[in-house]
C-alpha cells in the first residue's frame, strides 16, 4: 500500500516475513539440527496527522506464534533463550509522537512501547536472517518508554526513561510499575555525505530479573552506519558496544562487542558480509538445553563465552508487482571459546567442537512500503525536517 | 579405563593440597592469606562428571548433590552416596532424579531416617528418601505442587514440637516460603505458603521454635513458630524482628542474606545464644567457579525484636557460602568458594573489640580480632567450595569442581 502524501495526514502499511530453513552443525553435543521457520512475521503501520505534528507507529510481531521454540542461531542469547534467537513480543512497537519545530530546531516527545534510544538499528532491519550475538548489548527494545528528542542541523539528541525489565514472553507486557527505573541518552551526528555516527549510554535496572533486585547494567554504544549508498556499498555498519553488570555500584562482569557489516551489489544480487567479536554471559541451562533460567543462581553467571562469527549472505530480489520477493542464502561460521577459567560453561564440551557452521536458505517476502525507520521516532530520526511524521526514512 | 591425565589428577591434587597446606601460601585467587593453622587434608573423593553442590554426612556415609550442566549429558540430577569410613571418601552409589537439572540442598533428618533433596528450576520439588539402609536410599515420594514448581532453591529440615517439617525457599518470579509437614513422609502436607524475600527468600534456620529467614536484600527476619511467645505456629509465623546486614563492599549496597546459623555455645554463658551468623553471597568479578564475594556477618539477637549486626569477617576477592558449626568447641566452618574453607573462633563476646579492631562503621572485624583459627583448601589448587559439614573429628567439604574432601577438624 502506498503511503498517502498529504500535508494533513499520511499513512503507511507493510507486511513482511522471512520463510527459511536453517541447518546448524553442531547445535549442541555434536548433533546437527535442521529446522524451518516463518521468522519476523510483521505488520507495520505508521500514520501522521495535523501536518505531521501528531504521529504514530505500530508494529505487530507474530513470532510468538511461529517461533515459540526460538530460531536456531548459534551465539544468540537473551530472554531465556540461548543459541536460539528468542521470539519478540506481539506488540513490538506502539508509539505516539508529538513533534514541532522552533526555527531550525526540531523537537518531539514520543511515548508508548517500543525502542529505547540506545545503540544501533535493530537487526530486523539489516540484511541478515541470523541475529548477531550482540543484540542485547547493542539494542534495547520492547519497553514502555518516553522519549524527548531534539534535532538541529547534523546533530540529533535523544533522552528517554523506560522500564528495565526485559520481556518475559511474547504476550507479557512490561511491568508498568517499573517504568522510569532506567534511562538512556543518544547523540547522532550526520555530517553531509558522511556516515551517520551515534554514541549512546543506558542505565538499565535489573533487566533479567523482572521482579527487580537483579544485576543492573550500564551500557555504552558507538556506531557508524551509511545513511545512504556510498560508492560500492549499499549498506555498512560498524559498531562497538559494552555492557557492565553491577551489584550496587560494583562492577562484576563486562561484555563487549565489535561488529562490522556491509552490503554491495554484484551482478544483480546483494552480497552482504558480517564479522562479529562478542562476549556473552552463560547461565544455567534448563531441561531444554536451548533455554536458560531467568532466575540466575544467586545472581551469578556460570561463565562468559567469546564468539567470533563471520556471516555471508547473498540475496536476489525477484521482479514482482506489488510484492517484494527476495530469495537468499546465508552461511555462518562461529568459533566460541570460554573467556574465564574454570568456567561452568565450556563451549567445546557443550557443543562438541569449537567450530560451528550454520546455513540458511529462504525467501524474504513483503508487501507495502514503509517510511518508518524502526527504533527511532520524531525528531530522533536524523536528517528529517520537523515537524515530522513518526519516522522519516525507508528502512525496509 | 585408559591412563589419562584426568584419571591421574585426583591423587595428585590430594598430595599437592596436603603438601602445600603446611606452607601457608597465598591463594591463587588473590584471597587473603590465612592467618591461622592449616586444616590438614585427609582424603579426596574425586568426581568430575558433574558439578558437586551441597553435602550432608551422618556417621560413615556422606551424600552430595549436583548442580548445573557440566556436559551435554551431565546435568545436576544426581545424588552421590559416599562411604567416608576411611581416609578417602569412596563413592558407592548414586541416585538420579528424573527431569531435574539442579539439585540444591540435601539434608538428613535429625533421626537419620529420611534424606530430603531439593530440585531447582522447572519441576521444582523435594524428593524424600528412606534411609533404612543409609548406603541405599529408597525413594518415598517426590513432592511437587504449583507452589514449588518454580524451583526449590533450598530445603531445610527441622523438628518443631516433635514434628518434622521441611522449609522450602521457592525461586522467583513469586518468591515464597513453603512449609510442609513430614509426619507421613510419603504424603507431605503443606502448612504454609507465604511470599517473602527481595528478590527471593534464599534459606532458613530453625531452632527452639524460632525461624530465621535469609531474605536477600530484605536482610534477616526472625519469626515465632511457637518458641517466641508471640503466638506463632508453622502455619502462621509471627514476625519478631528484622535486620539488614551490611554489604561486603560499601558501594555494593543491599544485604544478600544467603544462609544462617543461630549459634548455641555448648559451654553456656551470657553469649551462648546471642549470635546469629549470616552468610552473604554476592557475584564475583567473573563467574561462578572462578570468583565470589560476600562476608560473614554476626548479628546480635539478644533482643530478638531489634537484632543488630555487631561484627563481620571478610576475605578479599572471595565470598562465603554455607556454614557448619562445632558448637562444642565454638568453631564456625565456612565454605568460602575460591578461598576454600575458613574456621573461626566464635566463642565469647564477638561484639567486644578494640577501636583498632573495628571497621569504620563500628562493627568488629573478626580477622583483626584474631578469630581466624584455621583454613583449608585455599592453596594452589583450584577449588570452589560449596558446602562444609562438621562431623566430630572431621570436616567434609563439597568442591564444585572435584567432589568431596575430607579434612581434619580444627582444634582450639
Amino acid at each position: 500500500m502506498e503511503p498517502h502524501d498529504s500535508t494533513r495526514t499520511s499513512f503507511g502499511l507493510r507486511a513482511q516475513a522471512i520463510a527459511l530453513a536453517t541447518r546448524v552443525d553442531p547445535g549442541l553435543a555434536n548433533r546437527s539440527y535442521t529446522e524451518g521457520y516463518l521468522a519476523q512475521p510483521l505488520i507495520m503501520a505508521h500514520g501522521s496527522a495535523l501536518d505531521g505534528h501528531l504521529g504514530g507507529v505500530l508494529t505487530l510481531d507474530f513470532e510468538g506464534l511461529t517461533l515459540d521454540r526460538g530460531q536456531l542461531n548459534p551465539g544468540a542469547y537473551g530472554e531465556g533463550y540461548a543459541d536460539r534467537r528468542h521470539p519478540h513480543t506481539y506488540l513490538h512497537e506502539a508509539i505516539v509522537v508529538a513533534a514541532g519545530a522552533f526555527g531550525r530546531l526540531g523537537v518531539s516527545l514520543a511515548g508508548g512501547k517500543g525502542f529505547v534510544p540506545f545503540g544501533t538499528d535493530d537487526p530486523m532491519t539489516r540484511p541478515f536472517a541470523a541475529y548477531p550475538v550482540n543484540h542485547h548489548l547493542a539494542q534495547i527494545l520492547e519497553r514502555y518508554v518516553a522519549i524527548a528528542a531534539a534535532s538541529a542541523g547534523p546533530l540529533t539528541l535523544e533522552g528517554a526513561v523506560f522500564n528495565g525489565d526485559e520481556p518475559m514472553s511474547p504476550g507479557a507486557p512490561p511491568d508498568a510499575s517499573r517504568f522510569g527505573d532506567s534511562w538512556a541518552v543518544r547523540a547522532t551526528v550526520t555530517p553531509r555525505s558522511m556516515p551517520e555516527f551515534e554514541g549512546s549510554f543506558a542505565s538499565v535496572t535489573s533487566p533479567e530479573l523482572v521482579t527487580g533486585g537483579g544485576r543492573d547494567q550500564r551500557k555504552w554504544s558507538v556506531g557508524a552506519r551509511l545513511a545512504q549508498p556510498f560508492g560500492l556499498l549499499d549498506h555498512a555498519l560498524v559498531e562497538w558496544a559494552r555492557t557492565d553488570e553491577l551489584v550496587g555500584d560494583v562492577k562484576i562482569s563486562r561484555f563487549t562487542s565489535i561488529l562490522a557489516e556491509a552490503s554491495t551489489a554484484v551482478l544483480g544480487a546483494t552480497v552482504s558480509a558480517r564479522f562479529e567479536n562478542t562476549t556473552r554471559p552463560e547461565e544455567e541451562r534448563l531441561l531444554d538445553p536451548f533455554r536458560f533460567s531467568r532466575n540466575p543462581t544467586d545472581l551469578g553467571i556460570i561463565g562468559i563465552t567469546r564468539w567470533h562469527i563471520g556471516t555471508v549472505a547473498v540475496s536476489t530480489p525477484l521482479p514482482a508487482r506489488r510484492v517484494d520477493v527476495a530469495p537468499f542464502v546465508e552461511v555462518t561460521y562461529a568459533h566460541p571459546s570460554e573467556e574465564l577459567t574454570p568456567s561452568g560453561f565450556v563451549p567445546q564440551d557443550f557443543y562438541g567442537t569449537a567450530s560451528i557452521w550454520s546455513a540458511s536458505v529462504g525467501l524474504r517476502l513483503g508487501i507495502g512500503k514503509m517510511i518508518h525507520r524502526m527504533g527511532r521516532y520524531g525528531a530522533g530520526v536524523p536528517n528529517v525536517r520537523s515537524p515530522v511524521p513518526s519516522g522519516g526514512q525507508h528502512a525496509h | 579405563m585408559g591412563f589419562t591425565p584426568r584419571a591421574f589428577r585426583g591423587p595428585l591434587v590430594t598430595l599437592f593440597a596436603a603438601a602445600v597446606a603446611g606452607c601457608g601460601s597465598d591463594s591463587p585467587t588473590g584471597a587473603n592469606p590465612r592467618t591461622g593453622a592449616p586444616l590438614p587434608v585427609v582424603g579426596h573423593g574425586e568426581t568430575t562428571v558433574r558439578y558437586t553442590a551441597e553435602l550432608w554426612t551422618r556417621g560413615t556415609v556422606a551424600y552430595t548433590s549436583t548442580w548445573g550442566q557440566r556436559s551435554p549429558t551431565a546435568f545436576g540430577n544426581a545424588v552421590y552416596i559416599w562411604n567416608v569410613a576411611g581416609n578417602t571418601p569412596v563413592m558407592v552409589d548414586s541416585l538420579i532424579v528424573e527431569n531435574a537439572t539442579t539439585l540444591g540442598d540435601i539434608q538428613v533428618s535429625d533421626d537419620g531416617t529420611l534424606l530430603v533433596v531439593a530440585t531447582e528450576r522447572a519441576n521444582g520439588s523435594i524428593v524424600i528418601y528412606d534411609l533404612t539402609n543409609p548406603l541405599a536410599p529408597t525413594r518415598l515420594t517426590r513432592y511437587e505442587t504449583v507452589n514449588t514448581s518454580n524451583g526449590v532453591h533450598t530445603a531445610e529440615v527441622a523438628r518443631l514440637g516433635g514434628t518434622l517439617y521441611a522449609f522450602l525457599s521457592i525461586d522467583p518470579p513469586t518468591p515464597r516460603l513453603v512449609i510442609v509437614e513430614l509426619s507421613d513422609p510419603r504424603n507431605p502436607r503443606e502448612v504454609l505458603v507465604r511470599n517473602m524475600g527481595n528478590p527471593f527468600v534464599h534459606d532458613v534456620f530453625v531452632r527452639d521454635g524460632l525461624l530465621f529467614t535469609a531474605l536477600w536484600d530484605d536482610g534477616v527476619t526472625i519469626w515465632d513458630l511457637g518458641g517466641g511467645n508471640r503466638g506463632g505456629t508453622p502455619a502462621n509465623p509471627v514476625q519478631i524482628g528484622n535486620v539488614r546486614t551490611a554489604a561486603w563492599s560499601p558501594s555494593a549496597g543491599g544485604s544478600r542474606a544467603h544462609n544462617l546459623w543461630w549459634f548455641h555455645d555448648a559451654t553456656g554463658g551470657a553469649n551462648a545464644k546471642r549470635f546469629v551468623f549470616v552468610g552473604e553471597e554476592a557475584p564475583g568479578t567473573g563467574s561462578v567457579l572462578n570468583s565470589s564475594n560476600g562476608d560473614i556477618h554476626v548479628v546480635d539477637v539478644s533482643d530478638m525484636a531489634a537484632p543488630r549486626e555487631v561484627a563481620f569477617y571478610h576475605v578479599d576477592a572471595a565470598g562465603t557460602h554455607n556454614f557448619s558449626v562445632d558448637e562444642e568447641k565454638g568453631i564456625l566452618y565456612a565454605a568460602y568458594y575460591n578461598a576454600g574453607i575458613r574456621a573461626l573462633d566464635v566463642r565469647g563476646d564477638l561484639s567486644a573489640c578494640t577501636a583498632a579492631q573495628k571497621s569504620s562503621d563500628g562493627r568488629c572485624d573478626l580477622r583483626k580480632m584474631g578469630r581466624e583459627l584455621a583454613a583449608g583448601l585455599d592453596a594452589n589448587v583450584p577449588t570452589f567450595i560449596w558446602g562444609v559439614h562438621f562431623d566430630g573429628e572431621f570436616v567434609y567439604a563439597s568442591d564444585m569442581l572435584s567432589g568431596l574432601w575430607k579434612l581434619r577438624a580444627a582444634s582450639r
